[in-house]
């Protein structure tokens, strides 16, 4: 501790030096904080409470191809199902076609046991169940286009050559708050009666049964022209997310390249720090300062600096993304942005892991640099 | 009076361990805005280079993109016996009515995404000279067989000649490969219509490409369409249709200027940083310079282009880093259509171009105050010491 001082001094030397590095190491932190961040929401999107209870059973060709309205019986029969419903797809046009959200009509007499962890209003709830052209929106989604319930929206043919004029009658919180729910039975209607489904949203009793009803599912329609796929809701969101390509191998090479060309340049700026204390350090060995006690002061006042650096960039990206709406920013694309304790740790341990790599070897050299040997190089 | 280049690369090279650190750390930033430049390029490339002219993509109102378009088979009828509309050596009208659907498939890295299976006629082929087999053969229609592009046949699992693909109950055996020259057709799967229509039991088409005999026809038929109440059928320029694709990459773009801008400013510090111990540990020779009559003005140029050379030097490094990141092969979703387009890393001159534009600025910009630092020293000071 009776070192810290020394230390300050050291690093305060020459102020300039050490106010470039550390926001060199800041800017690029913040860099790698920020990239960090996407991964952990792709990698691992925030799920909703009873989302471990819930599946989805899409055609096994693809979610654009429908699958038979009879299935929902079929699902509802078997064993540890809780409750299912029906979906589709909408994608409308809101006003503008750059308007871009999720629409879906949905069954609406098992809504809200399936969506059992949504928070709306009870009189909110049976209004939308009543209401055939009623709607449901998020919070977010609702905030976005200043809509309030009673609101008429009018989606305009897009994916389905009909308009669908909806009047919402709910705004619920979730986790999820982008989506616009309306009754599937007016949407069936509007496409002549067709029994479109593009997916069954099914809630088991327990999130042990998951798997077992996913496997019932499946094996259930195994052999129809129509043959399942059901996932957990997780493994579905994680699946659209893994169509987007290699987004973690691109993000961890770009994170790793902008950490070594951090390392090469803190080296570079420690080298130099050093190498002009070479008398200095000559001076502290002849005191009968230790290597090790040399060695540990140097690299103590790299890691300082790193880790500073560190810190001012990741904390900074945190105070940054917690004041910065993303949701409005990525037009929806992510639905929270937060830089996590874990990227924190990560960020402020790769400041330390910088200070360690970049001051090593002229600390070293200058260590072991025989006494004599410093004091005659400047002078 | 200027103060002569070599000076400047001689004191480069006196600090040449300094000067190598610094250019390779900013030439690494480089090397990463030049990758996603990369990337962005050749994503976009691909929907660029795709269509003619004079050629029309015809789509149900509303829909935006063939994969969420349908509409009635009779309407195709109507639109291929439209004056206007060119015809092949056999006097066959150049329409071909198509049907786009999505399959879920296994990347060979292992995750699954959608690709896209189109279906056609022969006259597919006429409307697109820039398709050519390059392994097996051309498709037969009526016996559920697929030809693969090339760039699909590398990045999907079972995707080669004689591999099959499993549709719901049905194996479609893969009989040839593709090259549809860097267009976004490399990013699809092609088979006979009626199969295709049959297998997804939906007898519709999703669009018509067609060929005016010329441009003053190809308006006509848009006017005509247009007006056709039967029809319904919104009409896209073939190339303006996939140029309108670019924005699915707007995600990509926002990353690359976020990425670009941080590293940009993280350099210029780097390059400060350097350039300031340039400076300081040349006090003396400063003076004498100035001592012997150079302006501050010319002490203030050539620090900037010392500091503009060593960007330069970090510019060409990160060119050479990046360089075999050209012709690379990779994949993404294209949000638009739903599917998954390839697309190959396209690293061209004026890309290139770019990236020693960036470094050069990184050398300029944080050369700036230490050369200012340095026309700024007091004579009389350093030369009292």
């Amino acid at each position: 501790m009776k070192f810290v001082p020394f230390l300050l001094k050291n690093i305060f030397r020459n102020k300039r030096r050490t106010l470039l590095t550390m926001t060199s190491i800041a800017v690029s932190l913040f860099l790698v904080a920020t990239l960090l961040t996407v991964l952990s929401e792709l990698e691992n999107p925030p799920m909703a409470p009873d989302s471990a209870l819930r599946l989805v059973a899409r055609h096994k060709v693809s979610l654009a191809n429908i699958l038979p309205l009879s299935y929902r019986q079929k699902i509802q029969e078997v064993d540890e199902v809780d409750a299912a419903v029906g979906a589709a797809w909408i994608q409308g046009i809101y006003e503008d076609p750059a308007n871009i959200f999720a629409q879906m009509a949905i069954q609406a007499d098992q809504i809200w046991e399936v969506l059992s962890d949504v928070k709306i209003p009870e009189d909110q709830k049976q209004a939308f169940v009543k209401d055939r052209t009623g709607a449901v929106a998020g919070k977010k989604l609702a905030d976005r286009y200043n809509w309030k319930v009673g609101e008429k929206i009018v989606l305009k043919k897009g994916l389905w050559p009909a308009d669908f004029e909806l009047t919402l009658r709910g705004i619920y919180e979730a986790q999820d708050e982008s989506a616009l729910y309306f009754q599937w039975d007016y949407f069936n209607e509007a496409m002549n009666n067709q029994g479109i489904v593009g997916w069954y949203w099914i809630k088991a009793k327990s999130a042990e049964a998951v798997p077992r009803v996913a496997q019932k599912v499946d094996a259930m329609f195994q052999n129809t022209t129509a043959p399942t796929k059901t996932e957990s809701e997780k493994a579905f969101v994680l699946g659209f997310i893994s169509m987007m390509g290699n987004v973690q191998l691109m993000i961890k090479t770009i994170c790793t390249v902008v950490v070594f060309a951090i390392i090469l340049v803190a080296a570079n700026t420690m080298a130099m720090s050093i190498r002009e204390r070479a008398r200095e350090i000559g001076i502290l060995k002849a005191l009968g300062f230790r290597r090790s006690r040399i060695l540990g002061l140097l690299l103590g006042e790299a890691m300082s600096i790193t880790l500073i650096g560190a810190i001012i960039g990741s904390v900074g990206a945190r105070l940054v993304f917690s004041g910065v709406d993303m949701y409005e920013m990525t037009a929806g694309f992510m639905q929270r942005f937060l830089v996590t304790g874990e990227t924190l740790a990560i960020c402020i341990g790769t400041g330390l892991l910088i200070g360690i790599v970049a001051s090593v070897v002229p600390a070293v050299q200058a260590a072991r640099r025989p006494v004599v040997d410093a004091l005659r190089r400047v002078v | 009076m200027k103060i002569p280049l070599k000076y400047n690369l001689r004191s480069l090279w006196v600090r040449r361990f300094s000067t190598a650190m610094t250019a390779f750390g900013i030439g690494l930033t480089v090397a990463v805005v030049l990758f996603m430049l990369a990337l962005i390029h050749g994503l976009d490339s691909t929907f660029v280079q795709t269509g003619h002219p004079n050629h029309l993509v015809l789509i149900r109102q509303g829909s935006q993109n063939e994969t969420a378009s349908y509409f009635d088979k009779a309407i195709f009828d109507i639109v291929r016996l439209l004056d206007g509309v060119a015809k092949n050596a056999n006097g066959e009208p150049l329409a071909s009515g198509e049907i786009a659907v999505l399959i879920n498939h296994e990347r060979t890295g292992g995750d699954t995404t959608n690709v896209l299976i189109r279906g056609v006629s022969p006259v597919a082929f006429e409307l697109r000279p820039e398709i050519r087999i390059i392994e097996g053969r051309r498709l037969r229609g009526g016996v559920r067989e697929l030809i693969v592009s090339q760039s699909l046949s590398k990045r999907f699992k079972g995707m080669k000649v004689g591999d099959k693909v499993r549709i719901a109950s049905s194996d479609w055996p893969i009989v040839g490969i593709f090259d549809a020259s860097g267009t976004a057709y490399d990013s699809e799967l092609w088979a006979d219509y009626n199969d295709v229509a049959q297998e997804w039991n939906r007898p519709i088409y999703s669009c018509i490409v067609l060929r005016a005999t010329d441009a003053q026809a190809a308006a006509q038929l848009r006017k005509r369409i247009e007006g056709d109440r039967r029809i319904s059928l919104e009409v896209h320029d073939q190339k303006a249709y996939y140029q309108a694709q670019t924005q699915s990459s707007v995600a990509l773009k926002a990353l690359g200027v976020i990425i670009a801008l941080v590293l940009g400013i993280g350099s210029c510090f780097a390059a400060m940083n350097m350039m300031y111990a340039a400076v300081m540990g040349r006090v003396k020779e400063v003076a004498t310079l100035r001592a012997l009559g150079f302006p501050r003005f010319s002490i203030l140029a050539s620090f900037i282009v010392e500091s503009a050379i060593l960007g330069l030097a970090a510019g060409i490094l990160g060119c050479l880093l990046a360089l075999p990141l050209n012709g690379m092969s990779t994949g993404t979703m294209n949000f638009l259509t739903f599917s998954e387009v390839a697309f190959n890393f396209r690293l061209t001159p004026s890309i290139l171009l770019q990236g020693l534009l960036f470094s050069l600025a990184v050398g300029i910009v944080g050369g700036f105050l230490p050369a200012r630092r340095a026309a700024r020293l007091k004579l009389i000071d350093v030369m009292r010491d």
